[in-house]
């Protein structure tokens, strides 16, 4: 187990200290938005890859972050990190009550729950839209968006990118942590089967929601980074399409490990930015993600990371 | 003292238990009869996977269907299944250690009470070995195992010798005997092997069409007329 925590560590070290040089402006904002819906992804993946579950209202889930934490911004002057971790403790709480009616329901069935919320939040931001600095509950005003406080110490783009990368990392590390304890051992006895699991004493609920809880606490810091990265947030870009998309590439990427999530994140929003780089329709990736999803669901069913990891692992030590 | 009265399940019209009354004091007990006589089905009862229509099952003067089927097993009821249930990418040790989490043993007491139950089960060897590496023997030993955490009351082995060779069986044999001693817990045995019925259990079920046809001590229940035709085929 310790031996597993050194890559990701130096990968993140890595991030952390080279991307920010290297990188020009709009690459670095490009970047910390892959960084952040990794995040998102990794939510996903905890969901899909211990338990079976199938969530396609994650990017609801960063909306309803990113709204709290927009909320907060302008209506408190509470510290950003402050504002990010509570952003992540409420959607955390609403992830766990939209698990509540499909505890019964897997496979198929839940993935119709989950989208038929995600269905809803799309008509709630559409309605109310995300706050801009206006006055009110809903803070939303005709008027462009005021100025949002950055976190402490963080002065630049670059500065902000280094930010989401530790937070990110932070969150990667607290998945790991619940893999390999409790959670992660009731888990795994769950996937094995449900009566099993409750001959050996496991509260299946219990376990069920805090996986659910786990994954709206990375969707809403997810959310909350997003936000203070961009400065305002924008309901057509927490359409319900989109929960489809993000759960489609953490399939591709490899739901089973964290660089699956990474690969994710790359996939959503660096490789459409990369496209209109190269003078192509950013659409494109859409095309370019269908077939990677076949190429997944047909011969690489642990994602691109199983197959990274299987390619490894063959090489002679 | 396990007290099962008038226990009554139905799946739809299928009657699977039949008003079954059993008093159990035994300390290994087993339970036999053809295939589809209600052998699973009463273990699953205990367990609370079963649709139950009536009926009651007090142990120790607890009424166990009151509670949910996981507050039975940290109330102290474990078993084993038919099918091995052994996670592919858990440890033999991490096995053990979800039971605990689930029964709540303090973190002082877990490194001995997982040591106890892999020395008694013979598997201290491949204690930190994945599901996926382990040979049917040893998914067993791990199942049961399981059973052995957290002081349990009532221990029910579903077809344990399922599929061992006689040298493992000699295991199975000296372990389930020694369960009651070692660590406190009733057993109540489903398997299909009457050697293994005659040599570990006290006194013997015998079950046919979801009805109690004989109860009582092994050799006597053996020999009864009525058991050799449903059961043994005469």
């Amino acid at each position: 187990m310790t031996k597993s925590i050194i890559p990701p560590l130096i990968f993140f070290a890595l991030c952390l200290i080279g991307l920010p040089l290297v990188l020009s402006a709009l690459w670095v904002k490009v970047v910390t938005s892959a960084a952040i819906f990794a995040l998102a992804a990794a939510g996903i993946s905890v969901l899909f890859a211990q338990l079976g579950l199938i969530n396609l209202a994650q990017i609801a889930l960063v909306g309803v972050g990113g709204w709290i934490a927009l909320r907060l911004n302008y209506g408190t002057a509470l510290p950003v990190t402050l504002i990010i971790a509570i952003a992540g403790i409420a959607t955390s709480v609403i992830g766990a009550a939209l698990a509540l009616p499909a505890l019964r329901m897997r496979g198929l069935y839940l993935a119709l729950v989950t989208l038929m919320a995600a269905g809803a939040f799309q008509i709630l931001f559409n309605a109310f839209q995300f706050p801009n600095g206006g006055e009110g509950f809903w803070g939303v005003a005709r008027q462009s968006a005021a100025d949002l406080r950055p976190p402490l110490m963080v002065q630049s783009d670059a500065g902000y990118l280094r930010y989401t990368i530790v937070i990110t990392a932070l969150c990667f590390g607290l998945v790991a942590l619940h893999r390999v304890t409790a959670p992660g051992r009731a888990w795994a006895m769950i996937r094995q089967s449900e009566a099993n699991a409750m001959a050996a004493g496991i509260n299946v609920t219990f376990y069920k929601i805090w996986a659910f809880a786990l994954s709206g606490l990375l969707a809403g810091v997810a959310g909350g980074l997003l936000s203070t990265a961009l400065g305002q947030l924008d309901a057509r870009s927490f359409l319900a399409s989109e929960g489809i998309l993000l759960f489609a590439l953490a399939v591709v990427g490899g739901a089973y490990s964290w660089v699956g999530a990474v690969i994710a994140g790359v996939l959503y929003k660096l490789l459409p930015a990369l496209l209109n780089d190269f003078g192509v329709s950013a659409d494109i990736a859409l095309v370019i993600f269908g077939a990677a999803l076949l190429h997944a669901i047909m011969t690489a069913p642990r994602g691109i990371a199983g197959q990274l990891s299987g390619a490894l692992q063959r090489k002679p030590a | 003292m396990i007290n099962i009265e008038n226990l009554t399940v139905k799946y739809g019209g299928v009657i699977a238990l039949d008003h079954l009354t059993l008093c159990i004091t035994d300390d290994v007990v087993g339970l036999i009869g053809p295939n589809g006589a209600g052998k699973t089905t009463m273990t699953n009862a205990f367990s609370g996977f079963a649709p139950i229509t009536a009926g009651h099952v007090v142990v120790d003067g607890m009424n166990l269907l009151a509670l949910s089927p996981h507050k039975r097993a940290c109330w102290g009821l474990a078993r084993s299944f038919q099918k091995v249930q052994i996670a592919d990418d858990l440890t033999v040790a991490d096995h053990l250690r979800a039971v605990c989490d689930a029964k709540g043993i303090r973190q002082r007491d877990r490194t001995s009470q997982i040591n106890h139950a892999l020395d008694f089960t013979g598997i201290a060897d491949c204690a930190d070995m994945p599901g996926a590496d382990l040979n049917p023997y040893q998914k067993r030993m791990t199942e049961i195992a399981k059973c052995l955490i957290g002081a349990p009351r009532i221990i029910l082995l579903d077809e344990p010798g399922g599929g061992l060779s006689e040298a493992e069986m000699q295991d199975l044999r000296r372990i389930i005997t020694q369960i009651k001693a070692r660590f406190g817990a009733q057993i109540i045995m489903v398997d299909h092997d009457v050697d293994l019925i005659r040599d570990v259990c006290a006194s013997t079920a015998v079950l046919d069409f979801g009805k109690l046809i004989a109860f009582g001590p092994t050799r006597e229940v053996l020999q009864d007329e009525a058991v050799k035709t449903a059961y043994l085929g005469r």
